[in-house]
Order: C-alpha cells, then structure tokens, then sequence
C-alpha cells in the first residue's frame, strides 16, 4: 500500500506543482504531512503488529 | 454549486453524522449502563443539548458570518485560538480513525468478513478524495438528497418492527432505574454534541441568518433525541437489553429478525447499505473539518494539496488507534466519549461565557 501511495503523492504533487510552489508554506506543509505519513507507514511496514494506542491505555489503565 | 451553504443542508449533515453513532454505538452503550431502561436515557440528553444549542445560536448572533476560528480568536486572541484548533486537530484525527474502524468493522461484521480491513478503508478513502475534490458543497448536497429515504427506510422498519416488539423487554421501569439512565445518557450526549460542528461552517451561512432559520438548530436537537429514542426502544424491544449490551452492531441482528408483512425479509443488507452511506458522509463531513483546522492553524488558501497526506496518514492511524473489535470498543467507550464531551461541550461552554462577558463589547462591533 506504502508504495501506491508514493505513486499517488508524486502524481499528486506534479498536478498541483503551481500551488505548492507558488507558496513556500504550502510546499513545507505538504512535505512535513507526507513525511508524517509515510513515517507512520514505515513503522507499519517493519512491524504490522505493533500495540495499538486503545491495547496501550487499556494496559495503562489497569 | 456556487451558492452559499444553507443552515437546512448542515441540519442534514449533523443528523446524518449523529445517525451512524445511533445505530451502532448508543443500544449497546445504552443496555450496558442502564440495562432495560436504558431507552429512556435520550430523554436526559435534552438536559445538555439545550443549552449547548443555545450556546450555538448566541454565538452565530453575536458573530455572524465567523466560523469557530475567527469567533474564537476575537473571543480569546490567536495565539489561545490556534493552540484550542490544534487540540481540535488532535480530537477530529482520533475521531476520524474511529468512523473509519466503525465502517471497516460493520462491513466484516454484516457481508464480508473474511475481507482485511485495509481494503475497506481505502475503498472509503478513494470515495472520499474523490467527493472532496468536487467540493464540500457536493457533499452537503448529497448529505441532504440522503437523509429523506434513510430516515423513510428506518420508519418502514419501525413499522414493521412493531408486531415483533416485546413488551417484556422495555417494562417494568421503575425509579430506582432513574440514576442509572442518567449516567447511561452520557454516551447519547456525546454523539448530540456533534450540532457543534456547525460553528465551523458557520461562515458560510451569510450574515443574515433569520428566526426561522435558528428554529432549525432546535428542530434538529430535538430530531436526534427522537431519532436516538425510537432506535434504542427498536433494538431493546426486538433483541433484547441484555443480547444488545454485548452485541457490536445490535441495530443489524433487530432488523434481521423482522419482515414486511411475511413478503419481504432479510433487511440487514438495507441497514449495512445505509450504515456505509452514513459512514461515507461523517468521513467527508470530518475530513473538511480536518482540513478547515489546518487552513486556520497555517492561515492556507488552499487546501486541496492536503487530501493526500492526510489520507495516508488516516490510513495507518487507524491501524494505530485499534486494531481489533474489542479494541475499537474500549477506544470508544473510555476515549472518544469523553474527548467529545470536552470539546463538544467544555470548549463551546466557556466560548459562550466569554461571549456573554464581553457582550457590550461585542454589541458595539456588529
């Protein structure tokens, strides 16, 4: 899934090139976001069974 | 397409939104705290959605044509109104990771339940991307088109439901089953507060908003408790109090048991139909909200550059979130109700304490 979505962002960020790069903030917003995500992806990739944040608090809390 | 969003359409949505939650988590939270009296509980949730929808309607008076931003900020200042954005950027990601399990696991609880989730949701997120890139307009539109044949599908189910109710499983109630209602009516008054959402689209209602409009702000507060009402006693009086309380989709296995007339049966499939309709619209109506957050918190024109990203990142946070049935519901019952309480109800609360404060000053500016 990680790498259809890395498609879709390039194919993405070429359609709308004019206004990411019209605003600087605009660019770095769209950067950090996708970093973010694929980050969060990555993680997912390495480890797929990783606790949940519910499994977390639920072990937290009691 | 153009025209501006009207107060009926986003009535619409909040019922719309507020419906999915009525039928798959209110029975089951309801049974589980109140047990057979639980139907009455809806009933208690009036207590708080008054005065929050009166809280919305002095608001949008005092401010007209100013969203929950630009209110805040004059309310509080920018700096306190970006960092109250960014919590509600926090609430709606988890809030949005849930309708997402809610979705995938209804479609392997009902058709398909051999299906990974992560095929569901990103059949859900090419739907929604591709709704949003026709505008959020599209969506209310469709939020409105909707909501007339759901709510005459739930009726012809109420209908036939009724020869199949048992009397034995909504009676005896008793007072002493009062306090219990009560607390019970906490997870009712956590899916009513959804009617806050309106604030975010407050700007683009126009300034002139009349007495017939704002009507309409209490006529939905009062459709939710009946709509939440007539659901609950459905699915207790046909399932059962105690076989709902540990059900996750009650509502589902109610209407499995009931027929139109002995000619047609097996609606269960009309109700997962209208389940993901309903999940479609609160994905899209949250993921403009979403992205509402990030205009205001980077002060952006444009947000179509967002969608992507955040797809991708609602992808995997809703794998992070809960991954499981059991999870889902703990996440749910212990985290989501009480967030939406707080910035449902808390945050709105000392908004309109400020606003009724600071009155005179306002009075003077409009």
């Amino acid at each position: 899934m990680i790498y259809a979505f890395g498609i879709l962002l390039i194919l993405s960020f070429i359609r709308q090139k004019e206004l990411l790069l019209k605003k600087k903030r605009n660019l770095l917003l769209f950067l950090f976001l996708s970093v973010c995500g694929f980050t969060l992806g990555i993680v997912h990739l390495v480890s797929p069974y990783i606790p949940s944040i519910a499994y977390a608090i639920e072990k937290y809390l009691k | 397409m153009n025209k501006p969003l009207t107060i009926r359409q986003v009535v619409f949505m909040y019922l719309l939104l507020s419906l999915s939650s009525i039928l798959r988590q209110i029975p089951t939270a309801l049974a589980r705290e109140a047990g057979r009296s639980g139907y009455l509980s809806p009933f208690w949730s009036i207590l708080a959605l008054i005065p929050l929808t009166a809280i919305i309607v002095l608001l949008i008076r005092s401010f007209p044509g100013l969203n929950i931003y630009e209110i805040m900020v004059h309310l509080a200042g920018k700096v306190i109104a970006k960092l109250i954005i960014v919590f509600y950027l926090i609430w709606v990601l988890l809030y949005l990771s849930t309708k997402f399990n809610a979705y995938a696991l209804t479609l392997q609880f009902t058709l398909m339940p051999k299906t990974k989730s992560d095929f569901f949701i990103a059949i859900m997120l090419v739907l929604v991307y591709y709704a949003l890139l026709k505008g959020s307009k599209t969506i209310f539109r469709f939020s409105e088109f909707a909501f007339g044949p759901i709510i005459f599908l739930i009726t012809v189910l109420f209908v036939c439901a009724i020869s199949v109710l048992r009397v034995d499983y909504l009676l005896p109630v008793s007072t002493i089953n009062l306090p219990s209602t009560i607390k019970a009516s906490k997870d009712v008054i956590a899916v009513g507060g959804n009617i806050i959402l309106v604030l975010f689209f407050a700007d683009e209602f126009g300034i002139a908003i009349t007495n017939k409009q704002i009507r309409k702000f209490w006529f939905a507060s009062g459709l939710f408790v009946v709509i939440s009402f007539v659901i609950t006693i459905f699915t207790f009086g046909v399932t059962g109090p105690n076989l709902t309380a540990n059900l996750p989709f009650p509502f589902y296995i109610t209407v499995k048991g009931i027929s139109f007339f002995n000619i047609f049966e097996r609606f269960e499939v009309v109700v997962t139909m209208i389940c993901v309709l309903l999940d479609f619209i609160g994905i899209c109506i949250m993921y403009i909200v979403m992205t509402r957050c990030f205009q205001w918190l980077f002060e952006i024109k444009d947000r179509g550059f967002l969608f992507l990203p955040l797809a991708i990142i609602m992808f995997y946070l809703t794998k992070y979130v809960s991954a499981t049935q059991f999870e889902f519901r703990y996440f749910y019952r212990y985290i989501i109700v009480n967030l939406n309480l707080i910035f449902q109800y808390v945050i709105p609360f000392l908004l309109g304490l400020i606003c009724l404060l600071k009155r005179k000053y306002i009075k003077k500016q409009y």
